[in-house]
């Protein structure tokens, strides 16, 4: 059975719910940017979101975007990946119970602050009563989602899914992940592409996309594999890109999207992985344009597939200068500080 | 070729104590661990709730983990359990080539978090603790710890996750993605949800009284537990002795509040049709029901309407233990699957503690005495914030 | 009585959040649930936290809650009565 990638949608620090990243990206000049924001109104009504924070809002928009281009009337599965989960309702009752006691706490942000509060918003908002689950497993929490929803496509449990990657972060998540090293002072394209300190800089993710059986016109790419691998030797890398390849009936693999952002100690990892397997390939990085964040890979999809469906990659998207000569095949592959790693086999249609 | 799913292992911890026997020991003696906060400093200690009885030291040195190593509470009992059902199911011992650990938390880190808050924002003397908040971070140390998984996530549907983490595990198996998972869930106390369900008005003052008319609400536990699962012909080959079979489960959402479940228990009802639909049983083939039964007016009364619209005339036996363990959560769901399968294994139907009369206008009421009963199949239930509602059942092996 | 009603629709309108609503949109005498402002029962439990913040009016019953929740103006009543603070 084939499945495809039937639609994406995005909410991130480029222009909202369209693709002027693809042609026209913002470059982004700051450690820290937070989502250029789409009006909502267009989608919920004040009253109805008057509970909502920012990422429920961001994930109900990038979701009916996404299904309206699918044209997917009934759907079976809805699916998140969320490191950090609603972070700012969290946040408001961690600090009130902190700061002013456990007396006069309030149960909205206690109620927003779980991480399966997405996609239950988004399946209350939907009339969904189709599988739900919720993801959140540090930098591979997309990657969980999207894992999940392939296998039941798979083993013909459902016919599509949705699936989305939501992550926001607040100022002082910013701030603690600085501390810990997640961040450079200052960034520049040339500063992310040279990599050589440790850090990146901060984005936000709201990406949505849907996943089908049936090819559709508007069908962006073919979902081949997704392999979710913890502390993988390079062996076992190998025999599972093999695996991946002899099953997908795929001789050879195009071009690589890898979560490269500039961060030494991460991108060192990138770096080998491609040069083990992938040298003289055309090497893509998406992070530069879209920022870190737990479900930036939700992104790497994304761009991925977008180029597969316009069949061609912008300039912007690449890190080397090797060019493919005809750009078929697409391998994502992600970690999250070498112990969780991804890879994601994608084709065009 | 045996496809079907078993579990080879199980391990447990929870205020009933550490391991199969001392939970099987107190189900038997109806001796509830629901009592007077020791740990959580909190304005709110009139709260009963049901704490694992031991410090971080004292897991640390029962796992010889080193007393100055970073680890949070979360993971510290999910190790315990996860080594209790590892060495059952021999996992070290004869390894399948892929192992993947499923792991169900909400909470993470939180504990360490809501101490250090104030540090994590004006000083550097608790940064450490940082890198612990998120949920995967526990999942991580776990699987650090015993080093033979080969893919690992955390699923976080609050109180569905653990049941959760089973069904995807079971689906990775069936799509030979990997040839056994262990699945389930920890989550330990914090001041932070602990204020949360009370902002809600749903924790009852004293022990809890699930599915009787004076229920007031729940009493929070925790708790860890899980399940080794793989296919019957590859436990054969290993050694590893088949506990029983996983035999159907279903996921549903209820997509009618963020906190309240429908009134006629859709997301529940929809959850144990599936499961049934998906073991190829018929209502009458069951013989308990490990409920969600948390003890708030809400769950109770939509989990007795759903449980009547699935089995009707057949309604078997059904009871919740969570008088005896709390309400541990995002473990619920393993912790409540480990106690099932126990009391199949022992014959035995658990008591339904401090119920008093049967809910207005609802028929059935739970079983209230420990009672003698060979069963073969049994479902559990596990219902979470957001609707995200799941059922499973296991099956005694023939 | 009038300036407790303007006082409360408006502290009422921010612990909802209840964004591009103003005072003057909420009939005092209208239903705030069901109808009305359509408000369920988590708002019920964030009105009986304002009571008891800002008045020190314990409400720990949903059953006495819908009672007082019925209208602004019997919410106001209640705490003109009954207000500690």
């Amino acid at each position: 059975m084939e499945i495809f990638i039937q639609s994406a949608a995005q909410i991130s620090i480029q222009n909202p719910l369209c693709e002027d990243w693809f042609e026209t990206p913002i470059i982004p000049t700051l450690p820290y940017n937070r989502s250029i924001e789409p009006d909502y109104k267009q989608f919920i009504l004040p009253i109805a979101s008057r509970r909502m924070g920012k990422l429920i809002k961001r994930a109900i928009a990038t979701s009916l975007s996404a299904l309206k281009q699918a044209d997917i009337q009934e759907l079976d599965a809805i699916i998140t990946g969320t490191g950090l989960g609603c972070v700012e309702n969290t946040e408001k009752f961690l600090s009130a119970m902190v700061k002013e006691g456990e007396e006069f706490l309030q149960p909205t942000f206690f109620m927003q602050s779980t991480h399966n509060t997405i996609s239950s918003q988004v399946a209350l908002f939907l009339k969904c009563n189709g599988y739900n689950c919720t993801y959140s497993h540090r930098g591979t929490s997309f990657e969980s989602a999207l894992s999940d929803a392939f296998i039941q496509l798979k083993l013909g449990k459902i016919k599509n899914a949705l699936v989305g990657g939501q992550d926001e972060m607040t100022p002082d998540y910013f701030n603690m992940l600085g501390k810990i090293g997640y961040w450079k002072t200052e960034i520049s394209p040339e500063i992310l592409q040279t990599s050589n300190s440790n850090g990146s800089f901060a984005g936000e993710c709201s990406a949505a996309i849907t996943l089908g059986t049936e090819q559709k016109e508007q069908s962006l790419c073919k979902l081949h594999d997704v392999e979710l691998l913890y502390k993988p030797s390079k062996e076992r890398m190998q025999e599972v890109l093999q695996d991946m390849m002899t099953q997908a009936n795929i001789s050879s693999i195009d071009a690589v999207m890898l979560g490269i952002s500039g961060d030494q100690k991460n991108d060192d990892i990138y770096k080998d992985f491609a040069e083990t397997f992938f040298a003289n390939k055309p090497i893509c990085w998406y992070k530069n344009i879209f920022g870190e964040s737990f479900t930036a890979p939700g992104f790497g999809v994304y761009t991925a597939a977008t180029c597969l469906k316009k069949g061609i990659i912008p300039q912007h998207l690449r890190y080397n200068n090797i060019q493919e000569q005809e750009l078929r095949t697409i391998l994502v592959y992600n970690h999250f500080q070498n112990k969780d790693h991804s890879l994601i086999l994608l084709s065009k249609c | 070729m045996n496809d079907k799913l078993v579990v080879t292992g199980m391990g447990i911890i929870s205020g009933l104590g550490k391991g199969k026997e001392a939970t099987v020991s107190a189900l038997l003696a109806e001796k509830s661990a629901v009592g007077t906060i020791r740990y959580i400093q909190t304005m709110h200690n009139d709260i009963p709730v049901s704490e694992v009885p031991f410090s971080d030291s004292d897991m640390k040195q029962m796992l010889n983990i080193p007393e100055e190593q970073l680890i949070t509470r979360t993971p510290l009992m999910g190790i315990v359990a996860a080594q209790e059902a590892i060495q059952q199911a021999k996992l070290t011992e004869n390894k399948p080539k892929r192992i993947a650990f499923i792991n169900g938390t909400t909470v993470g880190g939180m504990e360490k978090s809501e101490q250090f808050y104030i540090d994590f924002l004006e000083n550097d003397s608790h940064s450490e603790y940082i890198a612990a908040h998120d949920c995967g971070a526990g999942t991580d140390d776990i699987a650090d710890y015993f080093g033979i998984f080969n893919t690992t996530t955390t699923i976080s549907t609050a109180c569905s996750s653990a049941i959760n983490a089973l069904i995807i595990g079971a689906n990775l198996i069936k799509a030979g993605k990997v040839d056994a998972a262990v699945v389930g869930g920890t989550e330990c106390l914090s001041k932070f949800h602990l204020n949360g369900f009370n902002t809600l008005m749903i924790l009852d003052r004293a022990t809890c009284k699930p599915f009787s008319q004076n229920r007031a609400g729940l009493n929070l536990g925790e708790g860890a537990a899980y399940l080794v699962l793989e296919k019957a012909d590859e436990a054969k080959q290993r050694g590893a002795t088949a506990l029983c079979e996983l035999s159907g489960y279903a996921n549903f959402c209820d997509a009618f509040h963020q906190t309240a479940t429908s009134p006629n228990g859709q997301g529940p009802f929809l959850a144990m049709q599936g499961a049934l639909q998906n073991a190829g049983l018929q209502p009458k083939d069951i013989d308990y029901i490990s409920a969600h039964g948390t003890g708030t007016g809400n769950n109770d009364e939509t989990e007795s309407i759903a449980i009547t619209r699935v089995f009707g005339e057949h309604t078997p036996d059904f009871s919740s233990t969570k008088a005896f363990t709390g309400h541990t959560t995002s473990a619920a769901g393993s912790v409540e699957s480990v106690i099932s399968i126990l009391a199949m294994e022992n014959n035995f139907v658990p008591a339904n503690l401090n119920f008093a009369e049967k809910i207005e206008n609802i028929d059935i009421q739970p079983n209230t005495k420990t009672k003698k009963k060979e069963m073969n199949h049994i479902m559990n239930n596990s219902f979470g914030f957001g609707g995200n509602d799941s059922s499973c059942i296991f099956s005694k092996i023939k | 009585m009038e300036e407790l009603i303007l006082e409360l629709k408006k502290e009422i309108i921010e612990v909802l959040n209840l964004e591009e609503i103003t005072p003057e949109d909420i009939d005092t005498d209208a239903p705030l649930f069901g109808e009305g402002l359509g408000l369920d029962s988590i708002d019920a439990l964030e009105l009986m936290m304002l009571m008891q913040k800002n008045y020190g009016i314990k409400v720990d019953n949903s059953e006495k809650g819908k009672e007082i929740f019925k209208s602004i103006r019997v919410m106001a009543e209640f705490i003109s009565n009954n207000r500690t603070k």
